[in-house]
C-alpha cells in the first residue's frame, strides 16, 4: 500500500502524453517493486545455483573448492543417486504421473465443489469454513506436530477406533472381488488426499464465480435458461481463464510437497550443494515441460481465453 | 350410502387426475421436485466432504479435552471421561501463545499487505499496461513460481547476511515488498487472470471520462477485483503465518521474537525438553510426564492451537466472497 498511497498526486505533471505513453510510464511504475525484487533476489541465486550444479563444491576450513565437472552431477542424480528408501528418478517418475493422473480430478472436483459452495443454503458460512481447513492442515509446522504423534495413533489402533467401519472388511464379506474392492478402497482414500489439495483451487474458483457480472445471469433468467444452461454457458466460459491457474498452482504445489522436494533439501542441508542444485533444476525442467505441453493443449482447444476480446 | 361413498371416491379421484393434467401446477410441482432432490444431494454430498475432513480433527480435539491423567485409559474412546482444559494450558506454556500469537499475526499481516500491493500492481501491468516485451518479463513470473525455494535460499541466505538482515522480521517484509514473498508468482498470475477478465469497455469508459491510467486503476479497476483481492490477501497472510521454510532460514524467531511456527517445530521435535524448560512439567504429576503418548498428546495440542486464529479470522473473511459489484451500464 505504500507505493500506491504516494501516487496519486506525483509532483511531476504529465500534459503532454499521450494514453499510449502514460501507460508505458505507469507500466514501468508499477513493475518497478518486482523488477527490484528479480534483479536483486532472484536473477543472482538463480544464476548462482545454475553455476553450482555444474560444479562439485567441498566445504574446506572456511571456504568452498569449487571443481568443475561438467555435467556429472546431473547424470550422478538420475542414474545413481539412490536413498535409504527410493531413489531420485523414481520419485520424481511417481510423482509426474501422480500429477497427470490427479489434475484433471482436482480440476472438476473442485470447480463443482465451488459452484456448490456459490449456492445459497442453510451454514453456508460453516461449510466454506470446514472446506478451508485442509488449507490450512498444509503446514510443514503442524504436519511435523501431528507426524510426532505416531504414539497417539498406536493407542488408537489399539482401541480399534482408527477407522469407524473397517470397509474393506465389510466389502469382503459381500463376496466382491477383491481387485474391485482394493480399487475402491484406493478410491476413497483418494478423496482425502484431493479434498487436501483442492482448498486453494476451491477458493479461487470461488473467488472467479463470484467476479462474474450478475446481469448476464439476470439476462439468461429472463430469457428462461435453466440452472443447467446457465452453469454452461455463462459460469464455464468466464471461468476457464483461470482454470490455468489452478492448473499452474497445483502443478508447483504437489511438486513443491512431494518428495522429490524433500530429497533435493536433504541433499542441501547434507552440503552437497552441486547435486542438489542440479537436482532442483532437473525438477525445473520437468515441470516447465509440463507446462508447456498443457499450455499447447489449452491453446489448441482454445481453453483459457477471455471471451472479452482484447 | 354406498353409492354416495363411491360417488365421493369417483369425485376425489377425479379431482386429483385433472389436478394432475393441469400443466401450471404440473411445472410448479416438477420444478419443487428438482429444487427438493438437488437440496437433498446436495445436502448429503456436502455433510459427507465436511466429515471426511473433520474426522481426524475432531478426534483430536476430544483427546485434547481429556485429563492427562487419561491419556492412555482404554475405557476412554470418544467422549472424555474427566473434562479438562489442562492439556491446552500445557501446549499454551510450551508455545508461549500469547505472544507467539501477537508476533505471527503481526509479522503476517505487514507482509500481507506488503505482498497485496506489490503482486497487485506487476499483475495490472502485465494484463493491462501491455508494452513491448512485457510477455518476455513475464516467463520470469513463470520462473519464479516454478522454481523451488531451495535453489535460491542459499544465496538468498548470503545476500541478507550481508544486508544485515538475518534475524530480523526485516528480511521478510523486504522479501514481500519487492514481490518476492512466498509464492508472490501465484499472487501475479492470480491478479494478472482476474485483471484479463474484466471487459475493455470499463478501462475505455474511464479512460473517456478523464481518468489518467493511475486512477483507471485504483478506482475502477481494482474495486472490480475485489475477489482477488481478497483471495491473494488471504493466502498471503494464511502461508505466511504456516511459514517454517524462509523464517528458518533467516532466523527471524527468536527468544525475544517468538512465532508460533518455530516455537511449535522446536517443541516437537523435543517434547520433554520444552516442556521442561518452559516450567509446564510443575502442572502434572510424574506419572503423567513419563509417558510418551501424553507428550505427544501436547504436541497435537498445540498444532490445533496454531490453526485455530487462523480458523476463527476465516469465518469473518469468507463473507467477502459475496457477489460481484454491479456494473451498470456496461453490457459484457
Amino acid at each position: 500500500m505504500q507505493e500506491t498511497k504516494k501516487t496519486p498526486k506525483l509532483p511531476i505533471k504529465l500534459p503532454e502524453m499521450s494514453y499510449k505513453q502514460q501507460k508505458l510510464f505507469w507500466a514501468i511504475i508499477f513493475l518497478l517493486p518486482w523488477a527490484v525484487g528479480i534483479l536483486l533476489l532472484f536473477l543472482v541465486p538463480f544464476i548462482e545455483s545454475l553455476r553450482y550444479s555444474f560444479f562439485d563444491l567441498t566445504p574446506q576450513a572456511g571456504e568452498i573448492v569449487k571443481e568443475f565437472i561438467g555435467f556429472e552431477n546431473y547424470r550422478y542424480a538420475l542414474n545413481t543417486h539412490v536413498t535409504s528408501i527410493s531413489s531420485f528418478r523414481v520419485e520424481l517418475l511417481t510423482t509426474t504421473t501422480d500429477v497427470l493422473i490427479n489434475l484433471p480430478v482436482l480440476l472438476i472436483f473442485s470447480l463443482f465443489i465451488a459452484v456448490l459452495l456459490n449456492m445459497k443454503f442453510k451454514g453456508r458460512a460453516i461449510v466454506r469454513a470446514i472446506f478451508f481447513v485442509p488449507v490450512i492442515l498444509n503446514s510443514a509446522a503442524v504436519v511435523s506436530a501431528v507426524g510426532g504423534g505416531e504414539a497417539i495413533n498406536a493407542i488408537l489402533e489399539q482401541q480399534g477406533i482408527d477407522r469407524i467401519f473397517d470397509l474393506e472388511f465389510y466389502l469382503l464379506q459381500t463376496g466382491m472381488a477383491p481387485f474391485l474392492i482394493t480399487f475402491i478402497v484406493g478410491l476413497i482414500e483418494r478423496i482425502y488426499d484431493i479434498l487436501a489439495l483442492a482448498g486453494v483451487p476451491i477458493l479461487l474458483f470461488l473467488a472467479s464465480i463470484q467476479s462474474i457480472p450478475k446481469h448476464l445471469y439476470e439476462a439468461a433468467k429472463i430469457e428462461g435458461a435453466t440452472a443447467y444452461e446457465m452453469f454452461w454457458l455463462i459460469t464455464l466460459p468466464n471461468v476457464t481463464p483461470h482454470i490455468i491457474t489452478v492448473t499452474v498452482y497445483a502443478l508447483v504445489d504437489t511438486f513443491l510437497t512431494s518428495s522429490v522436494s524433500t530429497i533435493i533439501s536433504d541433499e542441501l542441508n547434507q552440503q552437497n550443494w552441486g547435486l542438489s542444485s542440479a537436482m532442483a533444476w532437473i525438477y525445473v525442467a520437468v515441470i516447465i515441460l509440463i507446462l508447456i505441453v498443457l499450455g499447447a493443449f489449452a491453446k489448441l482447444l482454445k481453453i483459457g481465453e477471455s471471451h472479452y476480446e482484447n | 350410502m354406498k353409492t354416495n361413498i363411491i360417488e365421493q371416491l369417483k369425485a376425489s379421484y377425479h379431482g386429483v387426475v385433472t389436478d394432475l393434467k393441469d400443466p401450471k401446477k404440473n411445472a410448479k410441482r416438477s420444478r419443487k421436485a428438482k429444487e427438493f432432490s438437488l437440496t437433498f444431494i446436495r445436502s448429503i454430498l456436502l455433510i459427507g466432504l465436511c466429515f471426511v475432513i473433520l474426522f481426524p480433527t475432531i478426534q483430536q480435539i476430544l483427546m485434547a479435552l481429556r485429563a492427562p491423567s487419561d491419556v492412555n485409559n482404554p475405557a476412554v474412546i470418544w467422549i472424555p471421561e474427566n473434562w479438562s482444559i489442562m492439556n491446552i494450558k500445557i501446549a499454551s506454556i510450551v508455545l508461549d501463545y500469547r505472544h507467539a500469537v501477537f508476533n505471527s499475526f503481526k509479522l503476517s499481516a505487514i507482509s500481507m499487505i506488503l505482498q497485496m500491493a506489490s503482486t497487485a500492481l506487476a499483475g495490472y501491468a502485465f494484463s493491462r499496461l501491455k508494452f513491448k516485451g512485457s510477455n518476455i518479463l513475464f516467463i520470469l513470473v513463470i520462473l519464479t513460481i516454478v522454481i523451488p525455494p531451495q535453489a535460491l535460499s542459499l544465496a538468498q541466505y548470503l545476500y541478507f547476511r550481508g544486508l544485515g538482515l538475518i534475524g530480523k522480521e526485516g528480511s521478510i517484509y523486504l522479501m514481500s515488498g519487492l514481490g518476492m514473498g512466498i509464492r508472490s508468482g501465484i499472487f501475479i498470475y492470480i491478479f494478472r487472470s482476474f485483471f484479463k477478465g474484466l471487459p475493455k469497455e470499463l478501462e475505455e469508459s474511464a479512460m473517456i471520462d478523464g481518468a489518467g491510467v493511475f486512477r483507471t486503476f485504483w478506482s475502477v479497476m481494482l474495486p472490480n477485483a475485489r475477489g482477488a483481492l481478497v483471495t491473494v490477501g488471504l493466502f498471503a497472510f494464511v502461508w505466511q503465518w504456516n511459514d517454517a521454510y524462509y523464517v528458518k532460514i533467516f532466523e527471524v524467531s527468536t527468544q525475544q521474537f517468538p512465532l508460533l511456527t518455530m516455537r511449535l517445530i522446536n517443541a516437537a521435535e523435543n517434547m520433554y525438553a520444552a516442556l521442561f524448560y518452559t516450567g509446564g512439567l510443575n502442572l502434572i504429576g510424574q506419572d503423567v510426564w513419563e509417558n510418551p503418548v501424553f507428550l505427544a498428546l501436547i504436541s497435537n495440542v498445540s498444532a490445533l492451537l496454531m490453526m485455530l486464529p487462523l480458523l476463527i479470522m476465516y469465518l469473518f473473511v469468507q463473507k467477502q466472497f459475496v457477489e460481484s459489484i454491479e456494473r451498470t451500464g456496461i453490457v459484457g
